[in-house]
């Protein structure tokens, strides 16, 4: 595990603390009920504040499922 | 703290037994990450405390408040932001910014804060309410450029500030001071545009963070401490009385020495709110004495007491002072110049504040009367704060007189001059007697304690009483001294809570107010709540005096038991009906 991806599942964690690092990294916004709107914020607004990055609320159907998100924080955070 | 921190904060798990604190947090936008702040800060303050915190409609400030059912809530926490006075003023709203809106959007804001103080008014009389006034920029809809304030713009500051002052006149509203705001989330730093537009949460996470922060502090609102031991040399003044004389030291801005007479000028004002201040110096006596004559001394001798002033251990002084003041040493600060002399006294006293003065260094002791203010800053100052240095003054004086006569008997209590007022009045804003109830130990029915919000709720009930006593003798006035509460079961008085200072002791107030309660309902019986503490022996001891046993629970007293066990009784009773 690098350290982007365990920064990553510590996101996650915060905001789905039911999940064990194994779940997390298969998560998807289709198998985890309690990933709703406001989970969805939560954790956008937890990604921004632990990578540094200015994420676009509309970028959000890119950030639907642990891979997903780690592809996006990956991209911009080199690009940043 | 982020986000994260908050977040992971509040998976730690609660304590079985903690208490409910639970807050209902008024805000017109979506509280989101506000709402999750707040709870990490208040569980990061109050670890035996389980938090809950509520939110109502957003969209609506003054409707959650008026709909807000206080029996469901411990404290209300309202945060106010420029869209809730009118929500052209926020950038969610395309209601028009054209000039001939603007006259307008102060009116309606007008009506708003109307309708707000009179919500908040009304809640206040139930429970403690904590506000913070807007702390975002206006938008851009004035005509002046943003550099200039123009005319609406400052009708519309000068709005809330007024609401503001008028509503903080509540003793059960604290309203949040922007100015460490300001220091803790720089302006420009607060909005964030996106979020507000996209999910209509309008804070950055940073400035969220520090409002929460602040206001739970506010709602945690400590106990402030009660008195300050201070040190002498290169603390109240800067130089060594030994080595340069009295006048030779200083506190004015030729020597440069202006920050110590910064320090008096605190010191002095901390006494006038009823702080006890205390001198402890490693010092000539005389010499002492004769600095304190100076006619440019800032502090007057006459706010100090005691002064312990000798060669022997600060730890001992501190003692002293305590004991005289009668005060446990986790209400005290102590301050001196010397890291050695801070670190004697800690060791001794681990629960004291003990703080090291800075040496020549003005901006830390800007910081150090920043710090103080905030250990000792109190909502109201009372007419007990006024009269307390006198009070102890008096009791001193007591006890030496007692000392003379060589004993506490009949003679002595008779000689002693001693009035008592019983006051009978549900005033749920009487903080001197909330205070007493949550603070008096030793003479202490059961150890109970209320909330500001069961305070309340027990005063609203029609069947309960409160009485409350005020001690004066020739020694001086001790003021409110006493707490009771209770209820009245036809001939019968249920007694809840009764406390009383430990200043009051041995004056038989407590013979007294039981006397007063039998003749003012027409009681036969008086039953006690009563439960032993680890702490309120003297309680006991009182009780055993009377019983001729010590105490058990489900206590009572006939009319008869107590007029043929009660001692002599030499008060002169005045009764005072409030309300």
């Amino acid at each position: 595990m690098d350290e982007v991806e365990s920064r990553l599942i510590r996101c996650f964690s915060s905001v789905f603390p039911d999940l064990t690092a194994e779940q997390i990294r298969a998560v998807s916004v289709e198998s985890v009920p309690a990933w709703d709107s406001l989970a969805a914020v939560t954790l956008v607004a937890v990604l921004q504040e632990e990578f540094g990055l200015q994420i676009n609320l509309i970028d959000l159907p890119e950030l639907v499922s642990f891979a997903g998100v780690q592809n996006y924080v990956r991209k911009h955070k080199s690009a940043s | 703290m982020n986000l994260i921190e908050a977040l992971e904060i509040l998976r730690q798990a609660v304590p079985e037994d903690a208490h409910p604190l639970r807050v209902f947090l008024a805000c017109g936008f979506t509280p989101l990450h506000l709402e999750t702040f707040l709870a990490a800060h208040l569980r990061k303050r109050m670890l035996q405390e389980r938090i809950e915190v509520k939110t109502g409609l957003f969209g609506d400030l003054a409707g959650s408040i008026e709909r807000l059912q206080t029996s469901g809530c411990d404290v209300l926490a309202v945060v106010i932001e420029w869209q809730d006075l009118d929500p052209r003023l926020g950038i969610r709203s395309l209601g028009g910014w054209r000039t001939t809106d603007l006259p307008d959007i102060v009116k309606s804001a007008n009506q708003a804060v109307s309708r707000l103080e009179q919500a908040l008014r009304r809640g206040a009389s139930s429970i403690p309410i904590c506000v913070c006034m807007p702390t975002l920029p206006l938008p851009p809809l004035f005509t002046t450029p943003t550099r200039q304030a123009g005319d609406y713009e400052l009708q519309l500051r000068q709005l809330v500030a007024s609401f503001a002052a008028s509503i903080s006149n509540e003793s059960s509203i604290r309203v949040l001071n922007s100015q460490p705001l300001d220091e803790l989330s720089p302006p420009h730093a607060r909005l964030d545009v996106p979020s507000e537009l996209m999910a209509g949460f309008p804070y950055k996470l940073p400035h969220a963070s520090a409002i929460a922060g602040l206001l739970a502090a506010l709602i945690q609102n400590p106990t402030p401490k009660k008195g300050l031991i201070t040190d002498l040399d290169d603390t109240l003044w800067a130089g060594i009385l030994g080595e340069v004389g009295t006048e030779g030291i200083s506190w004015d801005l030729d020597k440069h020495t202006h920050m110590h007479g910064l320090y008096q000028q605190f010191l002095g004002s901390l006494a006038s709110a009823g702080v006890l201040i205390a001198v402890a110096s490693k010092n000539d006596r005389v010499l002492v004495a004769e600095a304190f004559e100076r006619r440019d001394m800032i502090l007057s001798k006459e706010n100090v007491y005691p002064f312990e002033v000798h060669w022997s251990r600060k730890s001992e002084s501190a003692q002293r002072i305590l004991k005289t003041w009668n005060i446990g040493p986790e209400a005290v600060v102590f301050i001196d110049d010397s890291p050695m002399e801070v670190a004697e006294v800690k060791a001794a006293f681990p629960e004291m504040e003990c703080i090291a003065f800075p040496h020549n260094d003005y901006q830390a002791i800007w910081d150090l009367l920043k710090r103080m203010r905030d250990l000792f800053g109190k909502n109201i100052i009372s007419e007990e704060d006024s009269i307390r240095l006198k009070s102890i003054r008096g009791a001193g004086a007591l006890r030496e007189a007692r000392d003379v006569s060589g004993d506490s008997s009949d003679d002595f209590l008779q000689s002693a001059e001693a009035s008592i007022r019983f006051t009978f009045g549900k005033q749920a804003t009487d903080s001197r007697a909330f205070e007493l109830l949550n603070k008096t130990n030793q003479f202490n029915l059961n150890g109970k304690r209320l909330s500001d919000a069961a305070w309340k709720t027990y005063l609203n009930d029609p069947a309960t009483f409160l009485m409350t006593a005020s001690y004066e003798d020739k020694f001086g006035p001790l003021g409110k001294i006493a707490v009771l509460l209770g209820r009245i079961q036809g001939k019968a008085i249920r007694i809840d809570s009764w406390v009383m200072s430990c200043r009051a002791f041995s004056r038989r107030v407590e013979h007294q107010s039981l006397k007063q309660l039998f003749q003012k309902f027409d009681a036969e019986e008086i039953y006690f709540d009563y439960k032993a503490t680890p702490r309120n022996g003297p309680l006991q001891e009182f009780f055993t005096g009377l019983l001729g046993a010590p105490p058990i629970t489900d206590l009572r007293f006939s009319r008869a038991a107590f007029s043929g066990r009660s001692p002599s009784l030499f008060h002169r009773v005045e009764e005072v009906v409030n309300g």
